[in-house]
């Protein structure tokens, strides 16, 4: 077997739950009913041979995300070889201490499965609840970014900064691995965002819920050439997009749309944009970010945007507000039974103007050692 | 009256165990080793599970919660509960979620145990001032006991930001927490539990478990006076059950008197001296030996104190192998469980609290 062929084999595909709120039967499904459901997805997502599932962390009706570690920890116990992770943690409002002691309790839960992937959050509400302030959203960002990689890197850690009280000589347990676990930068599309990720020498994931995805091949490039700038070694790229999977086309997009219609339009009015139409949510699906489609479908776009922009993983977000859980349930088993396989052998056939190398996260020590996980 | 509701549970701090090589256990061994430990005490029959929050590194657990989770994914009946969440240096909006998450998981099985904890790492490694130890409880507290309503809350106060219409998710299904609150020995906070209606958990660590009675005699009628609900009320101590007495004494006592010579150090405590040990066991708050000897021990101070659920701190005795900490919950849950039942319905017990 050829390397390419090898490589192709191990691009990652997974799924990703914002712990939104199902419906069963027609009825609406109860918080702690979702909260279960959480760990039942992750089971089969495991199960039909997906490598990773990631959980989101929100503060809103109708989610119940809202203690990521711990429905990670329910999950872990319930699955054998899944990675475990984010997406993303809202690290400006998070205790970076706090963070490190709850991962690094889900990866010995785990036995060594928890990943995790930090963002600035595209929702707002924990700023408020939290007592944060917006303004100082990026500035957050940056002093718990640094933090965080440092209780991860080094043994014992001596600390101060503007939004969290000082630490002297402070050794965290339970410990991560030497170096911590892989931790990946989430961004939204801002450059600086891609920057930083590539200074601290982490991996990138791209989410990437509206527009052509292919635009983010700029971000890429930028990434690489900042990794190579900053010195570091290779690192994988990854994207995560909004995505339903159906038999057959016709029957997805109009499965996603009774959905998607509603929450988008909830949105626009939030934050200022434009509300959907059905003219629009045709255009995502054909040639924008929405992955949805039969398994053949949506494993062209995959493939097309893994070759785009040099992804080594791709996440589909599968839940949405009110989807049936059959419908979700549908979603995991086709992704891992059909979707995943069909993607591998396209990336095999012809892997375009990128080599997906066999990235793995680096994990690097104190004294500048790149430990590979 | 009866006395099967009596709940018996164990509590653990996650003290790290040897392996069968006599190797100490890494911390993410020794987590693995509490779910192991939990998973038994839910087949045996045991209670509750009850999980300590510390930041020391004799201790693994240090995200109660976290470990909790992976415990209800394999457990079925057992009641799973913190041993205690150190609120005062936490934020009550996120003990909240995490403890509805536990809850969610379980089907309903989570029980909070609010403290104010026996030690004070939390406080620097978080950034509260010790001098804050009150108002911090204080304010907190409250704004936990609203959160339980689980209706939006309007809150503020001098430790946290204030909220303004804050609903928090996600909810429960019975729609309200079970949540008890731990107790060291001050009539104070005694008094503050009844008044927002939680439930009391003593926590015994040495001398006469009878001297506690009063506590709940005051707790009582605390309640009375409140309007609130006189719930049954929970004691826990360190123990340890092997085959025989001897047995038990001999593979718990070195690593419990390490342990707490190195902690009564920073106290200002002498060593123990076996003397000391034997006398706990007779007379005091140690809970160690056969089941037999431990199951009339814990029958002993139900009746006297009137408890309504009992835990033994398992996890006191050092760095013990693990096996014979597991040995000790399949004990605990087997036999000393039954007999304890036994020995309550043979002479009933007293108190109008035990449900």
């Amino acid at each position: 077997m050829t390397a390419e062929a090898t490589a192709a084999e191990a691009f990652r595909v997974g799924v990703d739950t914002f712990g939104e709120v199902a419906t069963d039967g027609g009825r609406v499904m109860s918080d702690a009913e979702s909260v279960r459901l959480v760990v039942e997805e992750a089971q089969l997502a495991e199960s039909v041979g997906l490598t990773d599932f990631s959980v989101g962390e929100h503060y809103r009706e109708g989610m119940i995300d809202s203690a990521t570690p711990v429905l990670l920890a329910a999950a872990a116990q319930a699955t054998s070889t899944i990675r475990l992770g984010t997406s993303v943690t809202v690290l400006s409002t998070q205790d970076p201490v706090r963070l490190y002691q709850s991962f690094a309790t889900i990866d010995a839960l785990s036995n060594g499965r928890a990943e995790i992937v930090l963002g600035r959050g595209s929702a707002i509400e924990s700023f408020p609840l939290f007592g944060y302030d917006l303004r100082e959203y990026d500035q957050l960002f940056e002093e718990r970014l640094d933090l965080f990689t440092r209780l991860m890197r080094e043994d014992r850690v001596t600390w101060s900064g503007t939004y969290r009280s000082d630490l002297d000589d402070v050794r965290l347990h339970p410990r991560m691995p030497e170096g911590g676990i892989p931790t990946w930068v989430g961004i939204g599309g801002s450059p600086e965002s891609v920057v930083r990720a590539a200074r601290y020498g982490l991996p990138l994931m791209m989410a990437i819920i509206g527009g052509r995805p292919e635009r983010f091949a700029g971000h890429v490039e930028l990434y690489l050439r900042s990794l190579e700038q900053f010195g570091h070694a290779d690192q994988p790229i990854a994207q995560h997009s909004i995505g339903l999977v159906a038999e057959t086309d016709d029957a997805a997009r109009e499965a996603l749309w009774t959905s998607w219609e509603p929450v988008v339009e909830r949105l626009s009015r939030e934050r200022g944009f434009y509300p959907p139409t059905r003219e629009r949510y045709d255009a995502e699906v054909e040639s924008g970010a929405l992955f949805v489609g039969s398994p053949e479908t949506v494993a062209q776009k995959i493939a097309f945007v893994a070759r785009a922009n040099r992804l080594s993983r791709f996440d589909l977000k599968h839940d949405i507000a009110l989807l049936p859980r059959e419908s979700r349930e549908r979603t995991i088993r086709l992704l891992g039974e059909e979707v995943a396989p069909r993607v591998r052998e396209l990336l095999a056939d012809d892997r375009g103007t990128w080599s997906f190398a066999d990235r793995t996260p680096t994990r690097i020590t104190r004294d500048g050692r790149a430990v590979h996980a | 009256m009866s006395t099967e509701k009596i709940e018996l549970g164990l509590d653990t701090f996650g003290t790290l165990p040897r392996g069968d090589d006599g190797e100490l256990m890494s911390y993410a061994a020794a987590l693995r080793a509490t779910v192991d430990e939990a998973v038994l005490a839910d087949q045996t029959g045991v209670d509750v599970i009850a999980l300590g929050e510390h930041h020391r590194p004799e201790f693994a657990i240090t995200s109660p919660e976290t470990v909790l989770a992976g415990i209800a994914t394999r457990t079925d009946r057992i009641r799973l509960a913190s041993g205690v969440t150190v609120l005062s240096s936490d934020d009550p909006v996120r003990v909240f979620e995490r403890f509805a998450t536990v809850d969610g998981l379980s089907h309903g099985r989570a029980d909070v145990i609010l403290g104010r904890g026996s030690f004070i790492e939390s406080f620097p490694l978080f950034g509260y001032d010790l001098t804050d130890y009150e108002i911090l409880f204080d304010e907190k507290i409250d704004l936990f006991h609203q959160l339980l309503d689980e209706k939006p809350t309007t809150w503020s106060g001098t430790t946290r930001a204030p909220l303004e219409n804050a609903d928090v998710f996600p909810k429960t299904e019975s729609g309200r927490l079970r949540t008890w609150v731990g107790v060291g020995g001050s009539p104070e906070s005694v008094i503050r539990t009844a008044k927002y209606d939680f439930r009391l958990m003593l926590a015994v660590i040495g001398g006469g478990a009878e001297r506690f009675a009063p506590y709940v005699d005051l707790y009582r009628r605390a309640t009375e006076q409140f309007g609130t609900t006189a719930h049954p009320v929970g004691m826990h101590s360190p123990g340890f059950v092997a085959e025989t007495d001897a047995e038990a004494k001999r593979l718990f006592y070195p690593g419990y008197k390490e342990t707490r010579d190195r902690m009564g150090a920073e106290r200002g405590w002498p060593p123990m001296r076996q003397e000391e040990f034997v006398q706990e066991i007779e007379h005091g708050s140690m809970y160690v030996g056969s089941p037999e000897t431990v199951a009339r021990k814990i029958a002993n101070t139900i009746r006297t104190v009137g408890l309504g659920r009992f835990d033994i701190i398992y996890s006191t005795g050092g760095n013990m192998a693990a096996s014979d900490r597991l040995r000790s919950v399949e004990l605990y849950g087997t036999k000393v469980i039954p007999l304890v039942h036994e020995l309550l319905a043979e002479k009933p017990v007293g108190s109008a609290f035990a449900r």
